[in-house]
């Protein structure tokens, strides 16, 4: 248990900060402080919370925004498959420990289980301790968002790009991939100018299927 | 407005997170083609937020440049995010200041 939380340390300190920028970015783009925590409470999923007020911050639609997010949550559907055999009960307690089961628990669950079986107590105790961390991140951050003034003096809009393309680069590791980034990139580019926020994502979302078989 | 956005993100999530363990047989074709999603999604929305103003050059494009060359030598992903929006405030200021 100690080993455990000790491994997971640093990880738990990454996500309550990463919590707080969520905080502070959310109250930028006109989220109310409440709703911020509450979507922190009932979703934590970090990729997914961002892309959603990333959306609306850029004048787009609340379909567009939890599209976009739920599209970027579709690789937990894998990830659940990988640790069912290892969670322990019924279907209903699993499926509400799948619930703990995030990128990073899974990660750290992986590294301290076996070969193809990780280690479920690994996984739901670091699932727990994140959680809080990214809760109570998101506490502090939506109370210091308002210190922060005009978000383009501090560069609080380039903070949305700048952490999008540092969670792609580490998926860049197939050719696959890359294709699709490639392809998602260029629906971006060539659609955002004059089409509302969710249209480019539903062409990249599209293109990232195809390029993908 | 915003219970849309909260509730039909959480039950999204939920649900795809409960699938997995209680599911776990989903077809590996299925799998397989989701892995292109995340990628194509993410690379749509830098390049959405660096021309949603139109296709002119923005200091945008150089924080996501420090902000990539600092995920490719593995920099945690904060360092990242910090040192892009330090470098579109600092362009900003100077640019102003030019």
């Amino acid at each position: 248990m100690r080993r455990t939380l000790l491994a997971a340390a640093p990880i738990a300190v990454a996500v309550g900060v990463f919590g707080m920028s969520f905080g502070v970015l959310a109250r930028q783009v006109h989220i109310p402080g409440w709703a911020a925590v509450l979507m922190s409470a009932l979703v934590f999923a970090g990729s997914a919370q961002f892309a959603a007020i990333a959306i609306l911050g850029a004048g787009g639609g609340v379909v567009a925004a939890v599209l976009a997010g739920a599209l970027l949550n579709l690789r937990y559907l894998a990830v659940g498959a990988a640790v069912a055999q290892v969670l322990p009960g019924g279907p209903l307690r699993r499926v509400l420990l799948g619930q703990l089961v995030v990128d990073e628990s899974y990660v750290l669950g992986v590294a301290a289980g076996e070969a193809g079986r990780p280690d479920a107590r690994t996984v739901l105790t670091t699932g727990a301790l994140l959680y809080g961390c990214w809760v109570l991140g998101t506490i502090v951050g939506v109370l210091l968002g308002p210190l922060f003034g005009d978000p383009k003096r501090l560069g609080l809009d380039a903070a949305f790009p700048a952490l999008f393309v540092a969670l792609l680069w580490p998926m860049l590791t197939t050719r696959r991939a890359i294709r699709a980034a490639v392809a998602g990139g260029a629906a971006g580019l060539i659609l955002a100018p004059f089409t509302p926020p969710g249209v480019p994502l539903a062409v990249a979302a599209a293109v990232g299927l195809l390029v993908s078989q | 407005m915003t219970w849309l956005l909260i509730g039909g993100l959480a039950l999204a999530t939920f649900a795809l997170r409960g699938t997995g363990p209680v599911l776990p047989r989903i077809p590996e074709t299925l799998t397989q083609r989701t892995t292109g999603l995340a990628p194509a999604l993410l690379a749509a929305l830098v390049m959405s937020q660096l021309v949603t103003g139109g296709w002119h050059p923005d200091v945008k494009a150089a924080a996501v440049a420090v902000a990539a060359a600092l995920a490719a030598v593995r920099a945690p992903l904060l360092a990242s995010v910090i040192a892009g929006a330090a470098v579109a405030a600092g362009l900003r200021l100077l640019l102003h200041a030019a």
